[in-house]
């Protein structure tokens, strides 16, 4: 059954558009991921106008984080403080990424951006996640007593600590600078805005690895973060490039609700590193597909675009 | 055009015949788009009087016009990048031709030229328009200017590019003669047809050259729910824009109560 989506103006199979929020739902759920890196190259490989499919994946991600969001904030595995923080970054970031992708798209080379971005993130993340998770299965392999050899002690000062405008943050047992925290939040708004994503594949290792938060309140941080920006993201897409469209954005969210309780379910019974590992794979597929579009020789030398802000053709 | 149709007309009085005239119409003066369009077809019936057995009958459907930058493909570091933009104005975004015969074998390429039948024709002017307009502001960009083959290169992507969505068409056989100086043309409309106005011409050739035509009109445009959100989009995008986070934050609030508490 087809139907017509009012502002990507092309008609798609209605079941294909159920079926891809449904699969994409059931990797975010076992994964614990967002799934826009996944969702955004889709839509537009079934020809959904890049614009539109990244400003409608960002209006998707604002139904998918609600809910985790929530069942955090109620758990209390939330840092309101931190997240108010990533959170200023991450608006001023979100509306310095919109102006730039309508910059983008003026000049004609918002798709090699939009594609660039996914290759060096996606092969950076993907890379180090895969690297992390083997060493970690090799270490579960290794005897009880070299596991815990290189935890333990106090942590080490790094450039982060003799930043200024240092602030308390009770949740997460921090006392660091602001300046990390906005910088982080304004780098994935930025990212959210180009690439349709939330970034929570950014954010989280940069909240570990970066600002040393601790991991119980990672996610649930970085859900909220998400949330507020991809809706910022979605209104700010809508109202400038009225590029949002909602009756795409329902149709992935209802898949994709369905499919995330069976991911979540079906995570439970794979092992943490593995299901990791597994991730990076996928990550680095997606990556790979992508470059490979970049390098090898196009089957139409010419590209024909709208002039003047019109989406389609 | 008209001159040269008057001349036509003039010339045809010294034979002892009626003046050959053409009438045509379309079975929709507006399509509708709505949430199952997924292409469709229209049919244009006419008569002629006047219709002889070496006459030709051409119909042109042409959509709304836009504005185009074509881009060339260049490697740069290994991956290919869009480069050397050449800018048109005023392109179709939907053009087919219908004719009893293969266009060629109607007329000369420069008798169809002189008529503005044909997308070559209408993208050389497109590429023309723009020029002008370009010049019109300030000199010319300082890049040099492509050479003839270069641009036919460009023209060929644009037709390409249409023809990939259907959205440019050619049915050499397309229009059926029927009884008594009836014809009839089916014309395609595809699944990404362009809201705006359409117009029909349609020509009844003889001896290569035009001597009667006749244009109609028709439009296309969104309806029902698909109208409802479009013009919401666009007449009022904030609001738009707020409800859609609203609906999206709603959404992933019930998919939170429905399957939390299992």
């Amino acid at each position: 059954m087809q139907i017509y989506l009012p502002i990507a103006e092309i008609s798609v199979n209605i079941f294909l558009l159920l079926g891809l929020g449904a699969g994409v739902g059931f990797l975010s759920g076992m994964f614990g991921v967002g799934g826009g890196f996944l969702m955004t190259p889709m839509l537009m490989f079934i020809g959904i106008p890049p614009a539109v499919a990244v400003s409608t994946e960002a209006n998707q991600i604002v139904a998918s984080s609600a809910s985790g969001a929530l069942a955090h904030w109620r758990r209390r595995t939330l840092d309101p403080k931190m997240g108010g923080l990533l959170l200023i970054g991450g608006s001023a970031g979100s509306i310095f990424g919109v102006q730039l992708f309508s910059f983008l798209r003026g000049l004609g080379q918002i798709d090699l951006i939009i594609s660039l971005s996914y290759v060096s993130f996606l092969g950076i993340i993907g890379g180090l996640m895969l690297i992390e998770s083997v060493r970690a299965i090799m270490r579960r392999r290794q005897p009880e007593e070299r596991r815990e050899g290189g935890r333990g002690g106090h942590r080490k000062r790094t450039w982060i600590d003799a930043l200024p405008f240092k602030m308390r943050f009770p949740r997460s047992g921090l006392y660091i600078s602001v300046i990390p925290p906005i910088a982080i939040g304004f780098f994935v708004g930025t990212l959210a805005a180009i690439m349709g994503v939330g970034g929570g594949f950014v954010m989280v290792p940069a909240m570990i690895y970066i600002l040393r938060m601790p991991t119980n309140v990672v996610v649930g941080t970085s859900l909220f973060q998400i949330l507020f920006v991809t809706g910022l993201t979605t209104f700010l897409q809508a109202s400038q490039n009225q590029t949002v469209d909602v009756v795409l954005a329902m149709l992935l969210t209802v898949g994709g609700v369905v499919g995330a309780q069976f991911g979540a379910r079906a995570g439970r019974h794979v092992k943490g590193e593995e299901l990791r590992a597994l991730l990076a794979f996928m990550v680095l597929a997606v990556c790979l597909k992508l470059g490979w579009d970049l390098v090898v020789t196009p089957s139409d030398m010419f590209v024909v675009l709208p002039r003047g802000g019109e989406v389609g053709h | 055009m008209l001159l040269e149709l008057a001349l036509a007309a003039s010339l045809q009085q010294a034979v002892p015949q009626e003046a050959p005239q053409i009438m045509a119409a379309l079975t929709h003066e507006t399509v509708e788009i709505r949430e199952d369009f997924a292409g469709t077809e229209l049919i244009l019936y006419g008569a002629t009087r006047g219709l002889t057995i070496q006459d030709e009958i051409v119909v042109v459907l042409r959509g709304p016009d836009q504005d185009l930058r074509v881009m060339q493909k260049r490697r740069s570091f290994g991956i290919w990048v869009n480069a050397q933009a050449q800018e048109f104005d005023g392109v179709p975004a939907y053009y087919s031709i219908a004719s009893t015969r293969p266009l060629e074998e109607i007329a000369t390429s420069e008798a169809l030229i002189r008529n503005d039948i044909g997308l070559p024709q209408l993208l050389v002017q497109a590429y023309a328009d723009r020029l002008n307009d370009l010049e019109a502001i300030e000199a010319p960009a300082e890049d040099s200017e492509p050479t003839g083959a270069d641009l036919s290169e460009y023209f060929a992507a644009v037709q390409r590019a249409g023809a990939r969505e259907d959205l440019y068409s050619a049915a050499p056989r397309g229009v059926d003669v029927l009884d008594g100086g009836l014809f009839r043309a089916t014309l395609a409309l595809p699944p990404r047809t362009p809201v705006g106005n359409y117009t029909a011409e349609v020509y009844l050739f003889r001896e290569g050259r035009p001597i009667a035509s006749r244009s109609t009109s028709m439009r296309v445009e969104k309806a029902g729910i698909e109208r409802v959100i479009y013009e919401f989009a666009h007449g009022a995008p904030m609001i738009y824009g707020l409800l859609c986070v609203a609906l999206a934050m709603l959404a992933g609030y019930a998919a939170a109560a429905m399957f939390g508490r299992r």
